[in-house]
């Protein structure tokens, strides 16, 4: 059916290129994404989903000479179901790209897939550090750890913090949070005095926190998401420990400050998308967020779905007017500055993202940034 | 039809069935989603048949299967990227050091019984699970591994989707007749009989803890081979593939399909990865469809779909396993063939 609809558009497009006919219906380019809907990182997903959509309805509102579907695929965040979407986008010839998926470890065995078939696929959150190396058809846009780490290691270490503690959280991301800060704290002749790894969902923070208050560090630096973040703060307060702490953009989610309360005050971390940023095109993200979903401000997340949906639609206009994957895929190596509400975004020669990290701090129950 | 040809007849036609028509259905689609898809049921049928023996068969209780099938893959992609051995050196090796991680596991949980044991099992899953995800030096923890051998078998890579169906359909093929032998005989009804009274069984004089030990090796080295195809098939393994609820996972399927039934593994197995396959289009209601299937299933048939007693009459009847009496000069032999 979609598939006579493209031809019928394409013939329709045809009559008018020629005879200027009034009425046409637009050809329509696909695209995948592979997220999870269900399972232990639905609110991720549907997240991203929201995001997705509210990006393509601007898009296709436009006045583009095509329109673009996104077909969503439920990954569940299981490697099995990931790589059986993966094939099932590579084999529809129609789509040209893919996003997704969220988890490193599901992005990567699906990448498997994508590089033998040749197809591009932009992840909007896949942090680990070999995802982007596994061939030229991976990008992504999250800041990894090799320039949040450093980047963090070096505002700590300039507000006059020498002895840091460590935590982060056990897995492939947790792992490069605590090497690359380390790695540049010690460069710069800071002292780790303490690090140690937790699992997800970790219920009682109580022993990390009081073996790290035995070492006296003059702050901590957290590699963790909002739940554990919340926790973690909360049982600081109820032990009385008072030492700055310091997290990566990760944190950064209002549902952090909603869970913590008052115990997340004082909380500095770096971000690339602060909903408080008055600049145009992100208040209107934020306003339509809020409208198509009823919640409060979108966190760093939806804001890196929302403009990995966009890199790939300006991906897929270069490639125009006949998009294939190997077309989208230089479209997308060649993104410079594209202008997203996680700031600027540059695709290096390694496919990696650069951008530009704003420092924030809780205040008053807000993210609001700071220059020190 | 004559008894003997029967079972020949039967095994043909299955022969025919998943190396003949499904890879002709699939080569005429020609859909890499559709071959990967047959591939993870083949790997799936075999996890479930391997649990069959251990725990369908000889009545333990196993839930850590997928620390098993955990151990098989992690050696393959270390044994591949480390060491540099092709698929024909990994796939027998991961066999037996996942056979060989279950004697140890073994050893000191035999005398445990019914719940003791599964709860024993439960925490041994776990440990494994943790070892992989923290000990980073060895398995590259939550980083998992990139296998970037494919399925290299003599010298030919078979990676290509066809091809990679054939090794799957093989492997699981053999590895399925060697679990058939050994749950429909002599063999066989000793576990039965462990399963049913191990005190009496140890009274009639069978030696209960080595037919335990054995079950169980058996069936960790068959979740290492379905381990090995996993992590060559799938290209990178992470500790998240083989943690609890692909136990849980395995474990609904052998009660699904039918506890003690070799066929009911199987059947139990298709259905709970084809089905989830099948509703996609259905969206974020085909998990509660899943459950739903679930729950009727064992409401309405709760020795499974295929339950023990018709799967034994069908491997009597069909395979030629019946009681014979033709037998020796003292009399009539009993059992199985």
């Amino acid at each position: 059916m979609d598939r006579r609809n493209l031809l019928i558009g394409a013939g329709l497009a045809a009559l008018v290129a020629s005879g200027g006919m009034a009425f046409a219906q637009q050809p329509v380019v696909k695209l995948g994404y592979q997220l999870p809907l269900t399972g232990n990182t639905a609110q991720y997903g549907q997240d991203f989903k929201n995001a997705a959509e509210i990006a393509l309805a601007k898009f296709n509102s436009s006045g583009k000479p095509f329109k673009v579907e996104i077909i969503f695929e439920d990954s569940r965040s299981d490697a099995k179901e990931g790589i059986a979407i993966a094939r099932k986008f590579v084999d529809n010839k129609e789509i040209v790209g893919v996003l997704g998926d969220f988890t490193s470890g599901v992005s990567m065995a699906s990448a498997q897939v994508y590089k033998s078939a040749g197809m591009p696929q932009l992840s909007q959150t896949a942090s680990h550090p070999d995802y982007a190396k596994i061939s030229e058809w991976q990008f992504r846009n999250i800041t990894t750890q090799a320039q949040e780490g450093p980047y963090n290691a070096n505002w700590m270490l300039e507000r006059g913090f020498k002895k840091i503690a460590v935590i982060a959280e056990q897995t492939d991301w947790g792992q490069t949070v605590v090497s690359n800060f380390a790695d540049e704290v010690k460069a710069k002749g800071g002292e780790i005095v303490f690090s140690e790894f937790f699992n997800r969902g970790l219920a009682d923070f109580r022993p990390i926190i009081t073996k790290i208050a035995r070492e006296k560090p003059d702050a901590i630096y957290t590699g963790f998401f909002y739940e554990d973040g919340a926790q973690f703060l909360k049982q600081m307060k109820q032990l009385g420990v008072d030492i700055p702490v310091y997290s990566t953009s990760a944190a950064y989610n209002q549902k952090l400050i909603e869970l913590a309360g008052a115990d997340a005050e004082g909380m500095h971390l770096t971000a690339t998308f602060l909903p408080s940023n008055p600049a145009p095109h992100v208040q209107e993200f934020v306003a339509a967020w809020k409208e198509k979903t009823g919640q409060a401000e979108p966190g760093q997340f939806p804001a890196q779905a929302y403009d990995a949906v966009n890199i790939m639609l300006a991906a897929v206009e270069k490639a125009w007017p006949e998009p294939t994957r190997q077309k989208v895929r230089d479209a997308l190596a060649a993104t410079k500055d594209f202008p997203g509400v996680t700031g600027d975004t540059t695709f290096d020669a390694n496919r990696e993202p650069a951008k530009k990290l704003t420092k924030a701090v809780v205040k008053n129950g807000q993210f609001v940034a700071v220059t020190d | 039809m004559s008894d003997r040809l029967r079972p020949l007849l039967v095994v043909a036609a299955a022969l025919v069935l998943v190396l003949g028509v499904v890879p002709a259905v699939l080569g005429a689609l020609d859909r890499s989603y559709l071959y990967q898809v047959a591939n993870l049921a083949l790997i799936f049928v075999l996890l479930a048949a391997s649990m069959h023996l251990v725990t369908g068969v000889a009545g333990l209780l196993q839930l850590g299967h997928a620390a098993f099938y955990g151990i098989g893959a992690y050696t393959a992609a270390l044994l591949a990227t480390e060491a540099g051995l092709t698929f024909g050196w990994t796939l027998p090796l991961s066999g037996l050091s996942a056979a060989f991680v279950a004697v140890l596991v073994a050893l000191p949980t035999m005398r445990l019984v019914s719940i003791y044991f599964a709860v024993a099992t439960l925490g041994i899953g776990q440990m494994i699970y943790l070892v992989m995800l923290n000990w980073v030096p060895v398995t590259k923890g939550p980083n998992g591994i990139l296998v970037t051998s494919g399925l290299e078998l003599f010298g030919y890579d078979l990676s290509a989707s066809a091809p990679a169906y054939f090794v799957v359909a093989i492997i699981t093929l053999v590895s399925l007749w060697v679990i058939h032998r050994l749950s429909h005989s002599y063999y066989g009804n000793a576990l039965r009989a462990l399963r049913e009274d191990d005190q009496c069984a140890d009274a009639m004089g069978l030696d209960t803890v080595r037919l335990k030990i054995e079950s169980f090796a058996v069936s960790g080295f068959f979740a290492g081979i379905a381990g090995a195809l996993w992590a060559h098939t799938a290209g990178y393994i992470s500790p998240a593939d083989f943690a609890f609820p692909q136990s849980i996972l395995i474990l609904a399927m052998v009660v699904v399909g039918g506890l003690g039934s070799l066929p009911g593994a199987v059947i139990g197995a298709l259905i709970l990865i084809l089905l989830p396959e099948v509703l996609r289009p259905v969206g974020d209601f085909r998990n509660i469809i899943v459950g739903g299937v679930l729950f009727f299933s064992i409401l309405l048939m709760p020795k499974g779909i295929i339950g023990e007693v018709s799967a034994l009459d069908l491997v009597r009847r069909q395979l030629g396993g019946a009681w014979r009496g033709e037998g020796t000069k003292a009399g009539p032999e009993v059992g199985w063939r």
